[in-house]
């Protein structure tokens, strides 16, 4: 690597690209195992632009995974010039608690590698769950019948229709994942975050997840999806690179 | 907040793991209720038999015995505070009992007591301890067809009664253990002999060692007794041990009645006779006292020790009354008089403190430890519920929820439990105190056999869980059946060791309930603490949880 910093990185000059829906800005995140100090992401700098589906590729230990829940709220950033992870203009990080679970439930939808279904739960209502979560029973009350009817559209796009009340230990992997993206847009967010979606499926069957988040994607929603693999990058708009715990363009 | 509802829910629906929650908490309730319902009635009964064997307060003199008692009773009855007082004569006595239909006897010493029933009733629980009476209408209907109760003529409770009254024959109440032939059955009560070898149809001769005033022991007299009843004060030591005759009868053959009193310097009259001087009242050895309620012991206790003063002090006065009353008479409750039986069990009730306090602190932990686990394995749960948005609160409440309701199911699942086998403590106890009967240990066998079988059928089929578990059972149950081949039966609660005849208990409402509360508090807390920790951290922290 000639140049350590790559363009896109916060610099005196506007950036080139137009301000994202979601961006991060110098974002720093190091893991204190006492001893010694693991850091990872590194002054990550990343604009996800309105509608764009972007793909991050990184090797194994890379931290595309860290890079991705920092980005979801589900993870903090260095408490000390640790950056900042903006949504619409507003860091995340001056968020309060309450906002914190609200753009956790309603503006951004996480997929992970390893489904993370509820057990106990059907089909159904672990698609419901986010539209569940957060709203106090008379709000419920009045929306369930279009949480439902949301729920169980995408289930039905999804070719899960006919096992709505199944538990998710009766279904395969690949049906699983598509329970959790369909989870992760029943509030109808406006950026999907996925985690290696396919990294756990057959070829075929992660071909049929990426078919389906393309299908999503046409409809306008926005995308980050973290992977290894350069033929289900390939199915992005735009492809960077996480490396020495910074982006670059590739 | 339904979310954190319909998951609670499934939760507590889910298989074995709230089973398991729940009969933890059930258990140690039971056990706990157990423990403490035992020790709480051992406390009562000893209470309860204090006042039902000798009153509240009791006052003694030695075996001379206190003239003039009737006057001394009559200003104990107009004392504000006293509810009614009787005169009694302890001493000690040998007693021929007539055993079996041979007519052998031995010798035995007792414990007498010469009583007025009419007013001892009055004080104590007399009339309720004797044992022999006409069983009540649906008594009667379970009654043995040839049990003597059954009788038209049986009323031994009006005999009882009576044994002081004027020109009564002279008899006697035994104490329901003092006779070989009561056996006492599984409920508690006693079945009598229908033939010859009942007491209450005999005879029995008692002698007694009369001392005089003066306290000169004379020649032992023996008097005959028709055996009217026999009494049961639940008190071991009391029921195998004393004997109560008639006042009256007691006086005359102790020489503790009514007569002529002599010069006590040995003057002679013209006959040569000792020289009459006036009369000797009627002594008795000991005044009990029932208080009014609302009166502690020592409270009556005083007022007994100011009247007795003002008796004292009157008698002193009169100048018809040659005998004078003791200066100083041992005034005492029934607690300080049953001080050698009361201060050990004080000190056990101490010491029961101490250990029911271990037992609730083990219980509570374990209780604790177990709701922990196993909402620690929720942990990925919890990340994912914050992952999509759940607050720390709505995460909280889910395993309030669910702790809420098993602790509240399992204290009263417990509670239950416990009540049951505090209801049949004693026969539990009593069951235990057998061999085993031959049918539980050939069943146990026989389980045994099957067992082995399923697990070599299971080791065929290459089932190694099946084989180990079948096996395990296989051992657990073999061990059940030698266990139960050789036991012979022990006897935990032995009569004869325990003030008690049978195992007291009570379910104290409020121990009960502070016990059964702890344990919903701790299953909440259980489930809480780590359901908390979890929705502390950064969902990513949770979900990497494996
Ligand atoms: N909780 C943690 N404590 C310490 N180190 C951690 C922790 N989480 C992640 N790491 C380290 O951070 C680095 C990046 O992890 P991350 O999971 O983000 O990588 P990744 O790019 O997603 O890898 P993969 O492709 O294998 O999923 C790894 O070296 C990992 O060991
Ligand atoms: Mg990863």
């Amino acid at each position: 690597m000639s140049d350590p910093r790559p363009a896109t990185a916060a610099s005196p000059t506007p950036p080139t690209i137009p301000a994202g829906i979601l961006e991060s800005v110098e974002v720093r995140k190091t893991y204190d195992l006492g001893r010694v100090k693991v850091p990872v992401l590194q002054g990550a700098t990343l604009a996800v632009a309105h509608g764009e589906w972007l793909a991050v590729r990184g090797s194994s230990g890379s931290g595309k995974s860290t890079l991705l829940h920092v980005l979801g709220g589900l993870d903090r950033v260095d408490r000390a010039d640790g950056g900042e992870v903006r949504f619409e203009g507003r860091s995340i990080r001056s968020m309060g608690r309450g906002e914190l679970d609200r753009y956790r439930n309603r503006e951004v939808g996480f997929v992970f590698q390893f489904y993370h279904l509820l057990p106990e739960l059907t089909v159904l209502e672990n698609a419901m769950l986010p539209g569940m979560v957060g709203r106090l029973p008379l709000a419920w009350r009045a929306q369930r019948p279009e949480v439902v009817a949301r729920a169980g559209e995408l289930l039905d796009r999804f070719g899960l229709g006919h096992r709505l009340r199944h538990r998710p230990r009766e279904l395969s992997g690949g049906e699983r994942q598509r329970v959790a993206i369909a989870r992760a847009l029943v509030n109808q967010p406006r950026v999907l975050l996925a985690d290696e979606p396919t990294g756990n499926l057959d070829e075929k069957t992660g071909a049929g997840i990426l078919d389906l988040l393309g299908e999503e994607h046409r409809r306008g929603l926005c995308i980050v999806m973290v992977t290894h693999d350069a033929a289900v990058a390939a199915r992005a708009d735009r492809v960077v690179w996480l490396r020495d715990g910074r982006i670059e363009e590739s | 907040m339904v979310y954190a509802s319909l998951l609670a829910n499934r939760y507590l629906v889910s298989r074995v793991i709230p089973l398991i929650a729940v009969l933890a908490v059930a258990l140690n309730v039971a056990l706990v209720v157990i423990v403490v319902s035992v020790m709480t009635g051992f406390l009562d009964m000893l209470r309860d038999s204090g006042r039902t064997l000798m009153g509240d307060v009791i006052i003694t003199h030695d075996i001379v015995g206190i003239p003039h008692y009737e006057r001394l009773i009559e200003v104990l009855e107009a004392t504000p505070g006293v509810a009614a007082a009787s005169p009694v004569i302890e001493t000690f006595g040998l007693a021929r009992m007539p055993y079996g239909r041979s007519g052998e006897s031995r010798p035995e010493p007792v414990q007498v007591w010469a009583v007025d029933p009419r007013s001892l009733a009055k004080v104590t629980g007399f009339e309720d301890a004797i044992y022999w009476r006409t069983p009540e209408p649906e008594v009667a209907e379970s009654l043995a067809a040839d049990d003597p109760r059954l009788d038209r003529e049986f009323d031994r409770l009006a005999e009882a009664m009576a044994i002081n009254d004027p020109g009564a024959e002279p008899s006697i109440i035994l104490g329901i253990e003092i006779s070989p032939f009561n056996r006492r059955t599984r409920e508690g009560t006693y079945r009598p002999e229908p033939d010859a070898a009942w007491m209450p149809r005999h005879d029995l001769t008692l002698a007694l060692v009369p001392v005089s005033a003066g306290g000169r022991i004379s020649e032992p007299r023996e008097g005959r007794f028709r055996i009217a009843n026999e009494f049961f004060s639940k008190v071991y030591q009391v029921d195998s041990q004393r004997v109560l005759i008639g006042l009256a009868e007691g006086q005359r053959l102790l020489r503790m009645a009514e007569g002529p009193l002599y010069d006590p310097d040995g003057e002679l009259d013209e006959e040569g006779r000792p020289k009459v001087i006036g009369r000797s009242p009627a002594r008795a050895t000991t005044i009990l006292v029932k208080g009014a309620d609302r009166l502690t012991p020592n409270e009556l206790k005083m007022r007994v020790a100011a009247a007795y003063d003002e008796f004292a002090k009157a008698i002193d006065d009169d100048p018809e009354a040659k005998v004078k009353p003791p200066g100083f008479v041992d005034i005492r409750t029934w607690e300080e008089r049953l001080i050698d039986l009361i201060a050990p069990v004080e000190k056990e009730r101490a010491l029961m403190n101490v250990l029911f306090s271990i037992i609730y602190v083990v219980s509570a932990a374990l209780v604790l430890s177990i709701f922990w686990a196993i909402v620690h394995e929720k942990t990925r749960d919890i990340g994912i519920l914050r992952a999509i948005g759940a607050s720390r609160a709505g995460v909280l409440w889910i395993f309030l929820q669910w702790g809420l309701v098993l602790g509240v199911v399992g204290a009263l699942l417990g509670l239950g439990l416990g009540a049951l086998v505090v209801s049949r403590i004693n026969l539990i106890h009593d069951a235990m105190g057998e061999p085993a009967p031959t049918w539980s240990i050939v069943l146990a066998g026989v389980l045994a056999g099957a067992s082995l079988l399923g697990a070599i059928v299971a080791a065929a089929r290459g089932s190694l869980l099946h084989g180990l578990i079948w096996s395990l059972a296989t051992i657990l149950l073999g061990a059940i059946a030698v266990g139960l081949g050789l036991h012979e039966g022990a006897v935990m609660w032995d009569p004869s060791v325990y003030y008690f005849d049978r195992i007291p208990s009570r379910v104290d409402p409020w121990l009960t309930g502070f016990t059964m509360a702890g344990a919903v508090l701790f299953s909440v807390l259980g489930a809480a603490i780590p359901a908390a920790k979890a929705a502390d951290v950064d969902p990513v922290r949770a979900l990497r949880y494996e």
